[in-house]
């Protein structure tokens, strides 16, 4: 089974909306560097239905550099690397004998890469507008263990367009951010094509040394690639998934360049992906203060 | 303060890399004792030799000692190993039995005629899927022997989830696991009637249930029991 675009499509939000900075662009010779673990263990899934079935419990750790770079003022290059992936499935043992009926299985490998270019299309004015353009590179291995259903990559080369539009403001010591975000993802290898679809807000406190950003973020699948039940592989990264999500994060500066951050993320409603939270923990260097 | 902060991260890291766990599963059936060449009417004069099979409590094949007997030896008379005599015209009841290893007693009967010609009593088995999912599965199934060849049908009325990449279609007799299941192969028809063809090692009487499952997942999606 092609399984949980989620997992790529989380790892991706949480990475590079976290610091891709919506509207805004780096500045020129802008760098922020990131170095983040993002994890989700799921004993069960969103069926087609809509509704939640258990599954063998599964995980997927992605170790992963993020990185943002101003080549321009305008033009932003962006990159999300999990150097290390690792996705495994549990043991199935008997309740009545304690055998194991099905052993578990783990790989470990480099993951699908997207490499990001990004254009501000307006650098002034209350509501700052960018485009980016995503590939996504296929790297991970999308048909491991001996079932070939343990995965770190959908197999498949995707170019996701998206624009983004931001705003700020200031409430008191306070400052206020939003984003709007929408996207079409180009699949290929008989992946649907999807719509994608974010707003964020996040708030700076302690004279912005603490940043609290909320996310919801959805993804619609076209349904105009191949059947699921007609894709030969048995790897964990379904077509046709569908979410809407949430999450949370929190990033502190501990200096004036130098930070950690956290978040949590879950879905209002899905199918055919994990129905269990996921979460990243992550280091950055911001070196554009 | 940096370098503590990395040193926690990279302990989280190597931590938190999955390591591989146990789920454990409900899997229990009854044990039970199956006759494999059922018949309805032994011809008179005629010998016949009965054979059984017993499944444990996971629904394996299990070696155990087991024993006949039949409840008038005037009618038909049969020895601890299953070799039944028909004597006389009349019905006896043929019961096998034996103990099985967690404990329990199995046995299994069935009502025998002597009659002018051995007659089988079972020449197919039907059954119903349901879905044990969210995911559809649904139709009628027969199993019977068509031109020399084992053949599972299904019925018009057959309707499976295109929704699960990975479904297979077992035969087993337990409906909890694929583990130990003849696995007949990956479903590739999702509605309407259409049949498996069973290899020669495959008798009527093997198994007990049709299973579908998705296979990389590791979960059930339904199942049907043979009448």
């Amino acid at each position: 089974m092609r399984r949980i675009s989620l997992i790529i499509v989380l790892a991706f939000f949480f990475t590079n909306f976290a610091n891709a900075g919506g509207g805004w662009t780096q500045p020129k010779g802008g760098i922020y560097l990131k170095l983040s673990e993002w994890w989700i263990i799921s004993n069960q899934h969103y069926t087609d239905a809509g509704l939640i079935d258990p599954n063998t419990t599964s995980g997927i750790f992605n170790t992963s550099f993020y990185g943002e770079y101003g080549i321009t003022d305008r033009w932003t290059a962006v990159a999300y690397v999990p150097f290390f992936s690792r996705s495994y499935m549990n043991n199935v043992l008997s309740g009545t004998t304690g055998e194991v009926l099905i052993l578990g299985e783990a790989i470990n490998s480099f993951g699908d890469t997207d490499l990001s270019i990004k254009y501000a299309l307006n650098k002034k004015g209350l509501i700052r507008t960018a485009a980016t353009l995503t590939l996504g590179l296929p790297l991970g291995n999308n048909s491991g263990g001996s079932q070939g259903n343990l995965q770190t990559g959908d197999g498949e080369f995707n170019q996701l367009l998206q624009l983004d539009a931001s705003s700020s403001f200031r409430i008191k010591n306070t400052s206020i951010y939003g984003t709007a975000t929408v996207g079409f993802n180009n699949r290929t290898k008989g992946f649907s094509d999807e719509f994608r679809y974010g707003i964020e807000v996040g708030a700076g406190l302690f004279k912005n040394k603490f940043w609290l950003i909320g996310r919801i973020m959805g993804v619609e699948s076209f349904q105009n690639g191949t059947l699921s039940s007609d894709s030969n592989s048995t790897s964990i990264f379904a077509n046709n998934s569908e979410f809407t999500s949430y999450s949370v994060e929190g990033t502190i500066y501990l200096t004036k360049q130098f930070g950690v951050s956290a978040s949590y993320a879950s879905a209002f409603r899905g199918q055919i992906i994990f129905a269990n939270p996921s979460y990243s923990v992550g280091v950055f260097l911001d070196l554009t203060k | 303060m940096t370098r503590n902060v990395f040193a926690i991260l990279i302990f989280g890291v190597l931590v938190l890399h999955g390591c591989i766990g146990d789920d454990i599963i409900e899997d229990r059936v009854d044990p039970v004792v199956r006759v494999s060449n059922a018949i309805d009417t032994l011809k008179n004069g005629t010998s016949y030799q009965f054979e059984a099979t017993f499944f444990d409590q996971v629904g394996m094949e299990v070696m155990i000692d087991l024993s006949w007997s039949s409840s008038d030896e005037n009618i038909i008379s049969v020895s601890e190993t299953g070799l039944a005599n028909a004597l006389q015209i009349g019905n006896a009841l043929i019961t096998v039995d034996g103990l099985a290893p967690s404990g329990e007693q199995v046995s299994a009967e069935l009502l025998v005629a002597v009659g002018e010609e051995t007659i089988g009593s079972i020449s197919e088995r039907t059954g119903t899927l349901q879905t044990t999912s969210s995911y559809e599965l649904k139709g009628d199934f027969i199993l019977k022997e068509e031109g020399g060849v084992l053949k599972l049908s299904f019925a018009n009325n057959y309707q499976a989830s295109t929704a699960l990449p990975g479904l297979y279609i077992y035969l087993t007799n337990n409906p909890s696991t694929s583990s130990g299941a003849f696995e007949i192969g990956a479903v590739t028809e999702f509605e309407g009637a259409h049949s498996y063809d069973l290899p020669s090692s495959i008798d009527l009487m093997d198994y007990e249930y049709v299973l579908y499952f998705c296979k990389p997942f590791n979960a059930k999606v339904g199942d049907g029991q043979f009448n």
